[in-house]
């Protein structure tokens, strides 16, 4: 069994016990099961898996850091929902919002980048929450 | 001498100033609530990431990132002074004001310059109206998100970097309960290892590389820090108001207590003085 902690700046999201956490890292996908040895990464704009008695569970992110050390796994996020409390329609705005953004920037603005982020989490965010258990 | 009216219209004054305060006492108490709830959410985070970077940032070489290296030379240091921006909160910004002082005062010699960074009118104007070298400053800032934590983490790093600060301090006030507050007075940058590292040194498996991540673990360190400190500020600000408030209400209705008294006793003192009057005019009609 695995320790798992995913804490944010707004609530600690999850705190218990799990069999299995995956996450997207700085290099890919990765993945924890007990007895893992000491690790410590970023996590990328994207989704978090973690199994428990045979269910999985989503939580959709921003982002943040991962920490693994004697079988406890403590994820940092800025931002972060479980798949359950994801409001789609505020994602879908956010979504359209950004695109329309996206369309009146140019390439290279700074602004371009931040909104190209955001469209990413927006589309993560409804993709996690269409996973949600009904 | 007060006459009968002027001790009634007294009385009159010192309740509704005493409605003021009570009310004063119950805005503040549910915004320490709430503030307290903040306080909460963001404490585990913040306490979190700083415990990861300071295992992160263990038997990291200086150079791995521009806040870890601390000066050999330290000539001009800067102190953070977080308070508030409205009074009536009992000594809460003064607390601060007096902190900053002191420390200023005791190490005047030590160093070139000391700068100091206000949050908070109050605060800023204290210090300023001592003539300290007050570098940057923030007021009237309407609620702490984000943005704002952003800006000054921005500026610090900034001030540091550059070089024209070699040390930076932080001062504000910690939320213990609603009826005690402490001053923290800590140091920040150049952010600090622990010393004995050798036996809880983690050999991490890294991804990105080490470095990697401690370049930008850092930035995210001082923007959580200062968050924290603002929201710990306050939720210390509401209790202090609330306190100061309870205080200023029960001295309303003390007062109201005396001064009832007196004009009571003034009052049967007048009855006394006119009915001797009146007998004293009989008496005379009488002899008469």
């Amino acid at each position: 069994m695995l320790d798992l902690e995913i804490i944010t700046p707004e609530k600690v999201l999850v705190k218990e016990q799990v069999d299995i956490v995956e996450a997207k890292g700085a290099y890919g996908e990765f993945g924890i099961l007990p007895g893992h040895t000491q690790f410590l990464t970023t996590v990328e704009v994207g989704e978090i898996r973690y199994m428990k008695d045979g269910a999985t569970n989503y939580i959709a992110t921003s982002g943040g850091y991962a920490e693994v050390v004697d079988d406890k796994v403590t994820i940092l996020l800025d931002e972060a929902e479980l798949a359950e409390e994801i409001d789609v329609e505020k994602a879908k705005r956010e979504m359209e919002e950004a695109e329309k953004a996206l369309k009146a920037l140019a390439f290279d603005e700074i602004q371009y980048k931040l909104m190209e982020m955001a469209l990413f989490k927006a589309i993560m965010k409804i993709e996690v929450a269409s996973k949600r258990h009904l | 001498m007060a006459t009968l009216r002027d001790i009634k219209r007294k009385i009159g004054s010192i309740n509704s100033t005493q409605t003021i305060t009570r009310t004063m006492k119950m805005v503040s108490a549910s915004k320490l609530r709430r503030a307290q709830e903040d306080l909460e959410k963001v404490k585990d985070y913040a306490l979190k990431i700083e415990e990861l970077t300071g295992r992160v940032i263990q038997n990291m070489p200086d150079d791995t990132h521009p806040l870890l290296a601390a000066r050999e030379e330290i000539k001009k240091v800067l102190v953070v002074a977080i308070a508030s921006d409205r009074g009536l909160c009992g000594a809460f910004n003064l607390n601060i004001g007096l902190h900053t002082e002191n420390f200023i005062r005791e190490n005047k010699a030590l160093y070139e310059r000391i700068g100091i960074y206000t949050f908070g009118r109050k605060v800023n104007d204290y210090l300023q109206r001592r003539k300290y070298d007050v570098v940057k400053s923030f007021v009237d800032v309407k609620k702490v998100d984000k943005e704002i934590v952003d800006i000054i983490a921005g500026h610090i790093i900034q001030f540091y970097t550059s070089g024209e600060f070699d040390k930076i301090y932080l001062v504000y006030t910690c939320f213990r309960s609603p009826i005690k507050q402490e001053i923290v007075f800590e140091e920040f940058i150049p952010i600090r290892r622990t010393e004995e590292s050798e036996e809880d040194y983690i050999d991490y498996i890294c991804e990105p590389e080490r470095s990697k991540i401690v370049e930008s673990l850092i930035p995210k360190y001082v923007s959580t820090k200062i968050y924290y400190a603002l929201v710990e500020s306050q939720t210390c600000e509401h209790a202090a108001r609330m306190s100061a408030m309870e205080n200023a209400t029960s001295n309303c209705g003390e007062m109201v207590r005396f001064l009832t008294l007196v004009y009571n006793k003034r009052r049967q003192e007048g009855i006394t003085n006119e009915m001797m009057d009146i007998v004293g005019g009989a008496e005379a009609l009488r002899g008469t």
